[in-house]
C-alpha cells in the first residue's frame, strides 16, 4: 500500500465515522427542540466542586450530572478540596483558567468564594451554588431552604417535647460549623421557633462541626449531664450518626427524640429510622436536588443570557421520614442515581 | 598495544569521568535534588493536565504559594536550629482568626489588626521559645502541644464569633489591594513572601544572628563552646516562625476572609514536607532560604496538581504523605552516603603509558646506574626536623626550609647547629626562592604564593587566585597546591600548582588518575596579575629558569618527564620535551655551578604501576573496592638526585644504596660546592660535597650576581 493509499484508507475512515455520527443522531427522532438542546449542549463543560467527594449528598449529585453529561455529549470535570476552603479556592482558580461553561460549587462559608464567583461571571462562566450559598449571588442556587429544614425540626421537637405531649420540653443543640451558610440560617431559625415555642428549653449548646466523633463526644457529655433530656434537633446525618450512637451508649434510645436531616440516602436515613436511632427525618431529598441541579445546569448550558444576569432559586421540597411514613421510595442509593439518573 | 588498550585509550580521552566527582563536591548539589523534584513535578502535572500552567491558575497559585512560603521559611528557620515548629498551622489560623475580627467586626485600622495578628504569632512563638529554648523540652511534644492549645483557642473563638468576623463592617483600600491586587500579574502576597526572603537570605548568610543559628544547628555544644547564646538563639528561631506564620494567616484572611475550622489544618505538615523536600535538613545546621523557596514551590505545585487531577477524597493528603516520606529517605540517605560515593567517584583514573624504563643497574652501563655516592653525607639537625621541604640558604649560608607545621625554619650558617622558626605562615610552605632583594618567596599548599620579606621578616601574600578556566567545574581560580616557584630575570614569577584536583596532603591520590590536573602560573609582580600559562599538565612540580634566563624548566612528576617551555627567543611560548623516560618521578628542579640541573627523582617507577597507569578500569576498581591504605601507588621509598644538561643529557646520578641518609629526596639545593638534600618526609637535611663544584657558587649569586 503506498502512502497516497493510506491516506485514502484513512479519510474513508474518517469519513465514516463521521457519517455514523451524524446518522446516530439523525436516527433520534427530533421534533425541532430536541435537536437544538442536542447542539446546545454537546461539547460543553462542567466542572465541579463540592465541598468533598467524600460524603454522599456529593456523591449523588455528581452522579445525576455524570449521567446527564454522558447522554447529552458534555463535559463533567470534577475537583474535590476535601473539606479545605483555601483548597477549594485554588480548584476553583484552576477550573476557571480552562473557562468552563458552568461551574457547579458548594460554598464553605458565605466568604470565600464570594471573589471567585464574581471572577466566574465576569468571564462568562455560569454559576450554579448547590446547597450552600455565598454571599455573591451566581445564575442559581439549587438546595435545601434553611430555615424550613431547621424550622421543620424544631416543629417536631415542639410535637415530641412541648407542653402538648406531657414532656419537659428540655432540648440540646449541637451545631455543625457555625459559618456554613445552612447553619447560619438554620440558628436563626431555631431561634425564632424558640420564641414560638417557650415551653422548649435548650439546656446545651455545643458545636460539633459536622464531625461525628465530636458530636459523639458532645452527645455523650451532654446525656450525662442531662440524664433527662428529652431531645435533639439534630443538624445533619453526617454528624448525628455520632449523636445516635452516644443515645444508644447512653442507654436512652427511644427516650431521647433525636431528629436529624440530610439528603435521605438509603443507608444514611431509612436504615437509621429502622432501626431506631433516628425518631425522625427530615430529608432535602439529595435525588431530587440532582434533578434540579441538573435541570438548571442544562438550562443554563441551553441559555445565550450573560452570566448572573437573572440569579434564580431552585428550593428542594422537604420529606418528614419517620418509621410511620417510611416507604420503599422515601429514600435513595447512589447507585440508583447512578444507573437510572436523578 | 591490545584493542582493550586501545579502547581504554580513547574511552578515558573522550568521556570525562571526572566531572561527575566534581559536580558530586559541589556545594549545590544540595539543590539539585530539590531542583529535579520541582522539575518533575511541573513536567508530571503538565503533563497530566495541560490546563494547570494557565497564565490565571498560575496567578491563584502564586498568592497562595505567597503564604506557603512564609509558613515554609518560618519551619526552615527553627529547622536550622535543630528544632521543630509544629505549632505553625494553629498560628496561621489565630492569626486568620485575630486579623478578621479586628478589622471586620471591631473595624479597627488594617494596620494596626496586623500589627496584632503578627504580634500573637510573635506570642506563640515567645511561649515556644521558652519552652524549648529556656527550659530545654522537646521541640516535637512542646510544639504538637502548643498546636493543639492554640488549635483549641482557635477553634473556641471560630464556634464563638465566627459568623461576627466574616462579614466587614469596614473597608480599606490597601486591604482590597492586598486581597485583589497585583503588580504586573504577580499577585501581592507573593511579592511580601519573596522580599521576605530575600532578607532572610541576607539574615542567615550575611548577618551574625543567621550565623548563630547555622552554628546552633550545627553543632549546639560547640556553639556553646564558642559563646554563641544557645538558648536565646533558639528561643529567637520560634519567635521568628511565629511571626512568619501569623503573616501567612494575615494573606490567608487577605484572600479568603472567612475564618473557619478548616483553617492551616495540616499546614504544619505541608510546611515540613516543603522544608524537608527543599534539602533542609531535619538535624538542624544545613539548609537556606533558596531551599524553602524551592521545597514550597514544588508542594504548592504538588498540592494545587493533586486537586486539578480530581482524586477522591484523602488520595491528595496520602500523596504528600508520601511526597514527605521519599523526601525524609532521601534527606537522610544524600546526608549519610553523599560522602561516601563522593570518595568512591572522586578519584577517575585516565590511561596513561609510560615509554620503556631505563635500567638503573649497577654496572649496567646506564647513565641512571646505581651507586652510593650519598653514603656519607653530613647530616643536618637530625631528628630535630620535620619534613624538610625545598632547602635553600640565604648568602650568609642560613639553611632554610619549609615544614608541615606551617613554618620556615631557619638553620644558622656556616655550622648549621642552631636553629629558630623563621616565621610561621601556616598552610604547608614547599618550594622556596629569593628575590634580587633578598626576600623569601614561598609556594604554600593549601594558601598560594607569599613573601618573607627579607629583615623584618613580614609576611604578604602575593597571590592565591589565577583566573578561572571556563567550564571547569572545579573552581580553579582558588589554588589548592602551588609547589614550587622560580623567578624569571624579569621579576616574573613562574610557580607551579601540582593539582586542582586535591589537597596537598592526599597529593599521591593525584598520581592514581595519571590526568594532567597540574599548571604553571605566572604571577608578575608589575602589574600584580596572576595568570595560568600552562594548563593540564600531569603534576607539575619543581620549576627552575635556565642559567641564559631565556626557558624554564618544569618536572612533571607523574609524567616522569622535564620539560622546556621558552619564555624567550624563537620558541618563545612553546613546550619541548628534554627528558622524556626518567625511571622516576621528577621533584624539584635547581641550578648547579658547573652550568648544568639537579633534580631530585622522589620516587622510582615500578613494572606493576606502570602497567596499572594503562589500565584506568583497574585503578577505578581499586579505589572503589579496597580500603586506601592497600591502594597501588607510585613507589615513594627509594629516590636519587641526577644532574642534566639543558640538552637532556644525564651526566650525574646520586644514589643512596642503603636507603638510610635520603630514601625519599624531593630537593636539592647547590650552595658553595655541597649539595643539600630534602625531602618531605625527611627528618633531616643532607649535605653532600660536590665534587670540582664551584666553591662560590650560590642560587643569589646565579641568578642576581650577588656577592657573599
Amino acid at each position: 500500500m503506498s502512502l497516497k493509499k493510506y491516506v485514502l484508507a484513512g479519510a474513508t475512515a474518517l469519513a465514516m465515522v463521521g457519517v455514523a455520527i451524524t446518522a446516530a443522531h439523525a436516527d433520534h427522532f427530533d421534533d425541532g427542540q430536541w435537536g437544538m438542546t442536542a447542539k446546545a449542549l454537546k461539547g460543553k463543560t462542567v466542572a465541579y466542586v463540592p465541598i468533598s467527594m467524600g460524603f454522599d449528598l456529593a456523591q449523588g449529585w455528581a452522579a445525576a450530572m455524570q449521567k446527564s453529561a454522558d447522554k447529552w455529549g458534555y463535559k463533567l470535570v470534577i475537583n474535590d478540596p476535601n473539606w479545605s476552603a483555601s483548597a477549594g479556592v485554588q480548584a476553583i482558580g484552576q477550573l476557571l483558567a480552562q473557562k468552563p461553561d458552568v461551574l457547579v460549587i458548594q460554598p464553605f462559608d458565605p466568604q470565600s468564594y464570594a471573589k471567585l464567583i464574581k471572577k466566574a461571571l465576569d468571564q462568562g462562566t455560569k454559576v450554579v451554588q448547590i446547597n450552600m450559598e455565598s454571599v455573591t449571588h451566581g445564575d442559581a442556587y439549587v438546595g435545601s431552604d434553611w430555615y424550613d429544614v431547621a424550622a421543620t425540626e424544631m416543629d417536631l421537637m415542639e410535637k415530641a417535647c412541648g407542653k402538648a405531649a406531657g414532656k419537659n420540653g428540655k432540648i440540646a443543640l449541637i451545631p455543625g460549623i457555625p459559618t456554613n451558610p445552612g447553619q447560619m440560617v438554620g440558628t436563626q431559625a431555631i431561634n425564632d421557633k424558640l420564641k414560638q415555642y417557650p415551653d422548649l428549653q435548650v439546656v446545651a449548646t455545643q458545636a460539633a462541626e459536622y464531625d461525628p466523633t465530636k458530636a459523639h463526644d458532645v452527645a455523650l457529655t451532654i446525656l450525662k449531664q442531662h440524664p433527662d433530656l428529652c431531645g435533639i434537633p439534630g443538624t445533619w446525618d453526617g454528624q448525628d450518626v455520632g449523636t445516635a450512637a452516644a443515645i444508644k451508649e447512653a442507654g436512652l434510645l427511644g427516650k431521647v427524640y433525636l431528629v436529624t436531616s440530610g439528603g435521605g440516602r438509603q443507608a444514611a436515613a431509612c436504615d437509621y429510622i429502622a432501626n431506631g436511632s433516628y425518631s425522625a427525618y427530615v430529608s432535602y431529598d439529595g435525588k431530587g436536588q440532582g434533578r434540579d441541579l441538573v435541570g438548571s445546569v442544562v438550562s443554563l448550558l441551553q441559555d445565550s443570557e450573560k452570566a448572573g444576569s437573572h440569579p434564580v432559586g431552585v428550593y428542594s421540597s422537604l420529606k418528614i421520614i419517620t418509621k410511620e411514613t417510611m416507604s420503599t421510595g422515601s429514600c435513595w442509593t447512589i447507585e440508583d442515581i447512578k444507573a437510572n439518573g436523578a | 598495544m591490545s584493542a582493550s588498550e586501545v579502547y581504554a585509550r580513547w574511552r578515558h580521552r573522550l568521556i570525562p569521568d571526572h566531572i561527575l566527582g566534581e559536580i558530586l563536591s559541589k556545594t549545590w548539589i544540595d539543590n539539585a535534588i530539590p531542583f529535579a523534584f520541582l522539575i518533575i513535578a511541573i513536567a508530571f502535572f503538565a503533563f497530566i493536565n495541560p490546563h494547570f500552567f494557565l497564565l490565571s491558575g498560575l496567578g491563584d497559585m502564586a498568592r497562595e504559594l505567597g503564604e506557603i512560603i512564609f509558613v515554609t521559611l518560618g519551619m526552615v528557620i527553627v529547622m536550622l536550629a535543630g528544632g521543630i515548629d509544629l505549632s505553625v498551622g494553629s498560628t496561621f489560623a489565630l492569626s486568620n482568626f485575630i486579623t478578621l475580627a479586628l478589622f471586620n467586626w471591631q473595624g479597627w485600622p488594617i494596620g494596626l489588626a496586623v500589627l496584632c495578628a503578627l504580634l500573637a504569632g510573635a506570642a506563640v512563638g515567645l511561649l515556644n521559645g521558652i519552652l524549648v529554648g529556656y527550659l530545654r523540652l522537646r521541640a516535637f511534644l512542646t510544639t504538637l502541644v502548643t498546636l493543639i492549645i492554640i488549635r483549641a483557642i482557635d477553634d473556641t473563638l471560630v464556634i464563638q464569633y465566627s459568623t461576627k468576623v466574616v462579614v466587614p463592617i469596614t473597608q480599606s483600600k490597601v486591604w482590597d489591594f492586598i486581597s485583589d491586587g497585583d503588580i504586573y500579574g504577580i499577585p501581592i502576597p507573593f511579592i511580601v513572601a519573596i522580599v521576605i526572603a530575600a532578607v532572610g537570605h541576607v539574615l542567615l548568610t550575611r548577618l551574625r544572628p543567621g550565623w548563630h543559628i547555622l552554628a546552633v544547628g550545627g553543632s549546639r555544644r560547640s556553639a556553646h563552646n564558642a559563646g554563641i547564646p544557645v538558648r536565646r538563639t533558639v528561643a529567637m528561631t520560634y519567635v521568628m516562625s511565629g511571626i512568619l506564620a501569623a503573616a501567612g494567616g494575615v494573606f490567608y484572611a487577605s484572600r479568603l476572609g472567612t475564618a473557619g475550622g478548616d483553617t492551616g489544618v495540616g499546614l504544619e505538615v505541608t510546611a515540613l514536607t516543603a522544608a524537608v523536600l527543599g534539602g533542609n535538613s531535619l538535624g538542624g545546621g544545613r539548609g537556606s532560604v533558596v531551599k524553602a523557596l524551592l521545597g514550597a514551590l514544588t508542594v504548592t505545585i504538588i498540592n494545587n496538581g493533586l486537586i486539578s487531577l480530581g482524586l477522591k477524597s484523602g488520595a491528595g493528603s496520602l500523596a504528600l504523605g508520601v511526597v514527605l516520606l521519599i523526601a525524609v529517605a532521601i534527606d537522610v540517605r544524600w546526608l549519610k552516603n553523599r560522602h561516601k560515593v563522593l570518595s568512591k567517584v572522586y578519584v577517575s583514573p585516565a590511561y596513561f603509558k609510560l615509554p620503556p624504563c631505563p635500567s638503573i643497574t649497577e654496572g649496567s652501563g646506564s647513565s641512571y646506574a646505581l651507586n652510593d655516592k650519598l653514603h656519607d653525607v653530613e647530616l643536618i639537625g637530625l631528628g630535630e626536623i620535620d619534613a624538610a621541604e625545598d632547602p635553600i640558604l640565604d648568602i650568609n649560608d642560613d639553611l632554610f626550609f619549609g615544614s608541615r607545621k606551617g613554618d620556615i625554619i631557619r638553620y644558622f650558617g656556616p655550622d648549621h647547629k642552631r636553629w629558630e622558626v623563621y616565621v610561621h605562615v601556616g598552610g604547608m610552605p614547599l618550594g622556596m626562592a629569593f628575590d634580587r632583594d633578598g626576600n623569601l618567596l614561598c609556594c604554600v599548599a593549601g594558601m598560594g604564593l607569599y613573601k618573607v620579606v627579607k629583615d623584618t621578616r613580614k609576611i604578604v601574600k602575593l597571590t592565591d587566585e589565577t583566573n578561572r578556566t571556563w567550564l571547569s567545574i572545579v573552581d580553579d581560580s582558588r589554588m589548592r597546591l602551588p609547589d614550587d616557584l622560580d623567578i624569571a630575570p624579569d621579576g616574573r614569577i613562574f610557580f607551579s600548582e601540582a593539582t586542582i584536583r586535591f589537597d596537598s596532603y592526599e597529593w599521591m591520590v593525584d598520581g592514581l588518575e595519571a590526568r594532567g590536573n597540574g599548571r604553571i602560573i605566572c604571577y608578575d609582580p608589575r602589574d600584580k596579575s596572576t595568570k595560568t600559562v600552562l594548563p593540564k599538565i600531569k603534576f607539575p612540580n619543581g620549576i627552575c629558569v635556565a642559567h641564559d634566563g631565556k626557558s624554564i624548566f618544569y618536572a612533571s612528576t607523574w609524567g616522569c618527564t622535564i620539560e622546556r617551555f621558552w619564555l624567550e627567543g624563537q620558541k618563545k611560548g612553546t613546550t619541548e620535551t628534554i627528558i622524556a623516560d626518567l625511571p622516576g618521578y621528577p621533584d624539584n628542579i635547581n641550578r648547579s655551578s658547573d652550568g648544568n640541573y639537579w633534580v631530585a627523582l622522589v620516587g622510582l617507577r615500578t613494572p606493576a604501576f606502570d602497567l596499572a597507569l594503562r589500565k584506568p578500569g583497574f585503578r577505578r576498581r581499586m579505589v572503589q573496592r579496597v580500603a586506601q591504605d592497600e591502594w597501588l601507588f607510585p613507589q615513594m621509598n627509594a629516590g636519587t638526585v641526577i644532574k642534566f644538561t639543558e640538552s637532556g643529557q644525564v651526566i650525574d646520578c646520586l644514589w643512596d644504596k642503603r636507603g638510610v641518609n635520603h630514601p625519599m629526596l624531593t630537593s636539592c639545593n647547590e650552595h658553595k660546592g655541597y649539595l643539600y638534600l630534602g625531602g618531605i618526609v625527611n627528618n633531616r637535611v643532607g649535605k653532600y660535597k660536590v665534587p670540582g663544584a664551584d666553591p662560590n657558587f650560590t642560587n643569589q649569586g646565579s641568578y642576581w650576581g650577588a656577592k657573599p
